[in-house]
């Protein structure tokens, strides 16, 4: 279906190719998973291989790509192309253009069907397979995360194309919708699709994919089974607080820094905090699970006041957080968000600690920028241009930014989305040194992998309610 | 959050209307809102919009611009009263130094226009938003396809209207990363101009990110390989209709006003 022979390509505006000499042959039917550390070149290869890269993107190209038996370069450009291939970007958001989702999902069709009620059949089936037929009206910009990530996929897969190629699907999806959205794709490969899966979550194509691809600076490093490249177990993908390893949460005997009781919070009809009430305890190392929408992330909101509560009571180092000013808060919750590119904006990563310092009328900065830097494993790049920075390194900088102000609790929403294996251990050791030096750490995420490897206490939370609270012995902050 | 300017799902007559029938009575009544300087004619188009937006169930959006339009038409007024020197002096400010000065002041002509041109905005902007929460981006493209405009400017308008409500939620998660580092939005007209920096920067940054991935998602669908709309495949009803037979009371109502009762 896919055939490439030592394909290299740099881009316009780049000094070193992106791929190298990637010679690769896809079969009908065939799943392949491509993995590889960030930059390795992945999405340049799914560009490439969708015919994007050649007739869109400009810069030059050598070797030799044809697409269902014809060379890419004799396609009439990509609207040619799109009916042999559909591609899942990346960025679920920047894809999602329509008003509902089952426009979205009709668009690409009204360009090739005419038959009014053909469409309509195929988006319903489409939504059914996708479990999304309750949003159908919704706006899509307004779903969470993981409900857009599912709407894009969706779409690419109403057109029914040969070949369907996904980079990252799953970064947002939780354990139960990422098997949700592997198991599509089994599915789609009896009926004899050819898959091509970008992905850093990896267990559970154990039993689907029948090859594995790992990248490493645009060229392919290794190739082979799953089994033959990864034959350990990769984080497990079973709910992990089921896991019998996981002993009842037991207080430890250090002092309390926050008290949450019966917390409660409404976003308009829904509630999406129905009664929370928690003690968390200097020196932990907190991971929340839960799953897509369970009100993880509207909780630790509730820590340094952004979100006030409904009802219910929220003690931080003996601040009420529903009433103290923000600024008094974030000085003793620092919250990082999962997307480091909300808050960077200054025009070296100096200035960027600064903003910070500044805003909290900190003395003798100068030191304390050197210290964080330090810190995040930053230091010497005070006058880079933070933006330049590798996503990994963007993610630590925006940690070092809130760890400037001196907070005692790190809060991290999804700190691992983005990042490849070794970032985000990069990442976790950070925290593992941030709570030796007694900070308390909370981490809300859906990667089983790293809670279970580095949390010492486990909170699962479900459609708004703790149900869970588990000291995990195997962590290593334990 | 409120969304400004997208598609409200429903099942209204204006919602059921053929989106070529519904731009073309856009146009029509902007185009006679321009060529006409008549208070009351403006007030009669004004009139239908309402009973418009009445009979669809949009009464409240509507409404919820009545305070902007408020804004728009006083600073219009003001303007004009100030500039337009025409007509008789209503109010002066500074009174005449002689024979060829009228003084300076707010005249009837300058009022008469600034009233006129608020009158106009009103009936742009109401009916610009009526047509756009009735009708679903997909269907607007084809509308504009089928009046052989240009795949890329459609699409540009497109995008344009879908970024609305990204930029919204995108500007409010970037003000809650920035109120975790302390940010201070500043008092006075400096402070806050300093004090968008902050918030411009990642959101035009990451807006202009996005943008690569939408083109290619649009790509991908096969969008701008459509080049025109055939007009025959659009599905009349009913409805279109009785658009035609109003298109013809206001065409009537626009002719009495300005040839026979207002010559």
């Amino acid at each position: 279906m896919i055939l490439a022979t030592s394909l290299s390509y740099t881009y316009p505006v780049g000094t070193r190719p992106a791929l190298r000499g990637v010679t690769l042959s896809v079969g009908a039917g065939e799943l392949v998973l491509i993995t590889g550390p960030t930059a390795a070149g992945k999405t340049t290869l799914c560009y490439a291989l969708s015919g994007i890269l050649q007739h869109e993107f400009g810069g030059s190209f050598s070797g030799y790509l044809a697409l269902a038996g014809r060379p890419v370069t004799e396609y009439a450009g990509v609207s040619e192309l799109n009916r042999h291939v559909s591609m899942v970007f990346d960025d679920a958001d920047s894809q999602l253009i329509f008003t509902s989702v089952e426009e979205e999902l009709a668009s690409g069709l009204e360009t090739r069907i005419d038959s009014k009620q053909e469409i309509e059949g195929r988006v319903r089936n489409v939504m059914e397979l996708c479990g999304i037929s309750h949003l159908r009206e919704r706006p899509p910009y307004a779903l969470s995360g993981g409900q857009k990530q599912k709407v894009a996929i969706a779409a690419a897969l109403a057109m029914d194309t040969e070949v369907i190629i996904l980079d990252e699907p799953t970064s947002e999806l939780d354990v139960g919708a990422t098997s949700q959205v592997i198991g599509i794709l089994q599915g789609l490969k009896t009926q004899g699709k050819t898959i091509i899966i970008v992905d850093h979550s990896l267990e559970g194509y154990r039993t689907v994919a029948d090859r594995v691809i790992v990248m490493e600076e645009g060229e392919i490093s290794r190739e082979g089974t799953f089994d033959e490249i990864y034959p350990d177990q990769q984080g497990s993908m079973k709910a992990l607080y089921t896991d019998p390893d996981l002993k009842p949460y037991q207080p430890a005997g250090s002092p309390e820094v926050v008290k949450i009781d019966s917390l409660r919070k409404k976003y308009g009809e829904i509630e999406a905090l129905s009664g929370v009430s928690l003690t968390l305890h200097e020196g932990e190392f907190i991971a929340i699970l839960g799953e897509n929408g369970s009100g993880k992330t509207t909780l630790v909101k509730h820590l340094n006041g952004l979100l006030r509560p409904d009802s219910g009571s929220v003690l931080v180092k003996n601040l009420d957080a529903s009433t103290a000013p923000v600024i008094h808060l974030v000085q003793q919750a620092g919250l990082v968000f999962q997307n480091p590119d909300t808050m960077l904006f200054a025009d070296s990563v100096k200035d960027e600690i600064m903003f910070g310092l500044e805003n909290i009328g900190s003395h003798g900065p100068d030191i304390i920028i050197q210290d964080v830097l330090s810190m995040v494993g930053l230091s010497g790049s005070e006058q880079a241009y933070p933006r330049h920075l590798s996503r990994g390194e963007r993610q630590r900088l925006a940690v070092a930014c809130i760890l400037a102000m001196r907070p005692g609790i790190i809060i991290l929403d999804e700190p691992t989305t983005g990042l490849d294996e070794k970032e985000s251990d990069q990442m976790m050791d950070l925290m593992l040194s941030l709570q030796k030096t007694g900070h308390t750490i909370i981490m809300v995420t859906h990667n089983m992998r790293i809670a279970e490897e580095y949390a010492s206490r486990i909170i699962a939370m479900e459609n708004g309610l703790v149900i869970g609270d588990y000291h995990n012995l195997k962590g290593r902050a334990s | 959050m409120s969304e400004i300017l997208q598609y409200i799902p429903g099942n209204s007559p204006l919602h059921h209307l053929n989106p070529v029938t519904k731009l073309l009575l856009v146009i029509l009544i902007v185009g006679l809102c321009v060529i006409s300087s008549h208070i009351p004619f403006l007030c009669f188009l004004i009139a239908i919009l309402v009973i418009g937006a009445f009979f669809s169930g949009l009464i409240s959006e509507t409404k919820s611009q009545v305070p902007f339009l408020l804004l728009l038409s006083f600073f219009l007024v003001l303007l004009t009263s100030l500039t337009v020197q025409e007509g008789e002096m209503l109010l002066t400010i500074l009174p005449s130094s002689g024979q060829n000065d009228p003084g300076f002041g707010v005249t009837a002509g300058g009022l008469f226009f600034g009233i006129v041109l608020s009158l106009r905005f009103v009936v742009m902007i109401t009916a610009f938003q009526l047509f756009v929460v009735t009708t679903k981006p997909s269907d607007l493209v084809t509308g504009l396809l089928a009046f052989r405009l240009p795949v890329d400017y459609v699409l540009m308008l497109l995008i344009a209207l879908r970024f609305i409500p990204s930029l919204q939620l995108e500007a409010k998660r970037i003000h809650e990363a920035q109120l975790c580092r302390g940010y201070n939005p500043g008092t006075g007209i400096s402070g806050k101009i300093r004090s968008l920096k902050p918030i411009m920067i990642p959101l035009v940054a990451n807006s202009l990110a996005k943008t690569q991935v939408l083109g290619l998602t649009l790509d991908m669908r096969g969008y701008r390989a459509r080049k025109h709309f055939p007009l025959h495949k659009l599905v009349f009803g009913a409805g279109d209709a009785i658009c035609a037979f109003l298109v013809l009371v206001i065409l009537v109502v626009f002719a009495l006003l300005h040839f026979f009762i207002l010559p």
